[in-house]
């Protein structure tokens, strides 16, 4: 009877639990094809893609682009910068530094952003980056670089090492090495931390919010902050561009998160 | 045999030049980013520089701007706010709440009722959630005339009428530590539970056949093999709460007034809002020194202890 009411309490918890996890993006994705009218008297639902169509109309298109064109162009520097990089780590065990330049790369990724903030504006504004591509693409690309050199780290130490040395032997320079034997074989493992830096690009905010102030070189999180007006804010789009903000990142870090809890305890993830 | 048993003077040159070329392009990027503003933020926290004359630039004013932030009453109450609502309690509450979640998701009942599964896909949907989106599905949930926690609790006759949450200086703070904490619960979770399967079964069912109980087998078997990982997720969840604008910046603008103001708001708002950047950059220097202390205090003494002991 006892072991009854404690089974009946843990699966009540679970529940609860589940309620809490789930509920809240389900109000997101449900939200944002319901008309406003229903959204807010949450009695009868209508089912609608006047959000989208608003949005839209609005511009968000041009956030979109903006976010894509941003992210997947940083993202492509920093996997290139931190495959050579890792490469070089991980296969010349001694060179002088090594320890020093990982213990600093791993700092950057416990260091305050925020800090950076005023003196890189002040730096982009001397040469001309705020309101650039360029600017954010930089930035974007440094913060990718620490752990995705880490990440690639754990793949290439799986590689063994009697690979690039018989290749070696066979004339194989040390880059043919990288290119021909190496980097085909850690394709999985470009994959996903190319993807892990493309979700951490896709939702940065802060930023963006210093450097991105022109309204045709916004991303997606700051067109999303820009549904919240002085006094009004207009949930259905809101909902609408969370939505949108949230699919891809749902899509792509489902396959990604058992990688991730490996590499978790290692601090080779920034959350 | 390796390669470099190969290798002759000619080639080893080429091969530490190689491995250069290899490194620099990244720690060029790294020492840009990173390192080259630290340096100029800390000379910029010895100047007057402001926004309004960035052209003149500052003047040198030595130790000044330092003086007077850690004089300043309203600084130490933005510090203490940062230290002790914005990221000790919530990190105290996602370690607590997240290693009884991993103690239910791993339980037998929960395996037997088959909901394992369900709750580990669960705890993907909030960590997957970006956090923008986090605190905007949460401002609308939370909200006084649209939000579904306000008609429940109004229709359930716990509130009279809907409560302002985030407009209440009391109820503020537990607001926005709910929001961190659904984010980011699951990446303590889902780590407590791969701490929890590495636990060697035959110890707990040694320990258990030994006359132990459930509670002692935890707190003797169990929570001294989990320390390391919980060690591990605490000081990473403090460098990562300590230092986050998002989250206090897009729930409540550091209002209701200045009432949620951390460092990382008042670095920002003191730089682009009061255009006083010499001031900007002090706090985030001060705001740097804190965690760099925080982290040699803290790896010295727990981290370590806590190794020691699982060896």
């Amino acid at each position: 009877m006892k072991s009854a009411w404690s089974d009946a309490a843990l699966v009540l918890a679970a529940l609860l639990t589940l309620l809490f996890l789930v509920y809240p993006v389900v109000v997101v994705f449900t939200g944002s094809v319901q008309s406003s009218a229903t959204l807010f008297s949450g009695t009868a639902f209508s089912f609608t893609f006047d959000n989208y169509g608003r949005i839209f109309e609005s511009g968000f298109a041009r956030f979109l682009s903006n976010s894509l064109f941003i992210c997947l162009t940083a993202v492509v520097c920093a996997t290139a910068l931190s495959v050579a990089a890792a490469y070089a780590f991980s296969r010349r065990p001694r060179f002088p530094l090594r320890r020093l330049l990982l213990g600093a790369v791993l700092a950057g990724q416990l260091f305050p952003w925020i800090v950076l903030v005023t003196p890189l504006f002040i730096l982009f504004a001397r040469l001309g980056l705020t309101n650039s591509y360029g600017g954010i693409i930089f930035c974007y690309t440094a913060i990718a670089i620490p752990f995705s050199l880490y990440m690639l780290l754990g793949y290439l130490e799986s590689i063994p090492r009697e690979l690039d040395e018989a290749a070696a032997i066979d004339g194989c320079s040390a880059l043919g090495v990288l290119w021909r034997v190496v980097l085909p074989l850690m394709i999985p493992g470009v994959v996903a931390t190319a993807t892990y830096a493309f979700l951490l690009c896709w939702t940065e905010f802060l930023f963006a919010l210093a450097f991105l102030t022109r309204a045709g070189l916004k991303t997606l999180p700051l067109g999303l902050a820009g549904f919240f007006g002085e006094d009004t804010v207009d949930w259905g789009a809101v909902m609408a561009g969370s939505a949108i903000t949230t699919l891809p990142a749902l899509l792509l870090f489902l396959p990604l998160q058992s990688r991730l809890a490996e590499g978790l305890t290692a601090g080779a993830v920034k959350q | 045999m390796t390669a470099a048993a190969f290798a002759t003077p000619r080639r080893v040159r080429t091969d530490s030049l190689v491995t250069w070329l290899l490194i620099a392009p990244a720690m060029l990027v790294l020492a840009g980013f990173y390192l080259y503003p630290t340096g100029y933020a800390a000379w910029i926290s010895l100047t007057d520089l402001s926004f309004l004359h960035l052209r003149q630039g500052g003047d040198f004013i030595g130790l000044e701007n330092y003086r007077s932030v850690l004089g300043s009453a309203a600084f130490w109450r933005v510090m203490w706010r940062t230290a002790f609502w914005l990221t000790a309690v919530s990190v105290a509450v996602r370690i607590v709440l997240g290693l009884a979640l991993a103690l239910l998701i791993e339980s037998a009942t929960i395996r037997r009722y088959r909901l394992r599964t369900v709750l580990r896909l669960a705890l993907l949907v909030p960590w997957a959630t970006p956090h923008i989106v986090a605190v905007f599905i949460w401002r609308w949930l939370l909200d006084p005339q649209v939000g579904t926690i306000n008609k429940a609790l109004v229709a359930t006759g716990v509130l009279q009428q809907p409560h302002a949450f985030l407009a209440d200086t009391s109820t503020v703070w537990a607001a926005i530590i709910t929001i961190i904490v659904w984010n980011s619960l699951p990446i303590a979770t889902v780590s407590f539970i791969a701490a929890l399967q590495s636990v060697p079964r035959d110890l707990q069912e040694a320990a258990a056949l030994d006359g132990a109980g459930r509670i002692a087998v935890f707190r003797n078997v169990t929570l001294p093999h989990i320390m390391p990982t919980v060690a591990i997720i605490s000081m990473l969840l403090v460098f990562w709460t300590f230092n986050n604008f998002v989250y206090v910046w897009l729930t409540t603008g550091a209002g209701p007034g200045r009432y949620t103001d951390v460092l990382a708001t008042d670095v920002y708002m003191r730089g682009f809002v009061d255009f006083q950047l010499g001031a900007s950059a002090t706090i985030g220097m001060i705001m740097a020194a804190t965690l760099a202390l925080f982290g040699v205090i803290y790896t010295r003494l727990l981290a370590r202890r806590a190794l020691a002991e699982r060896l």
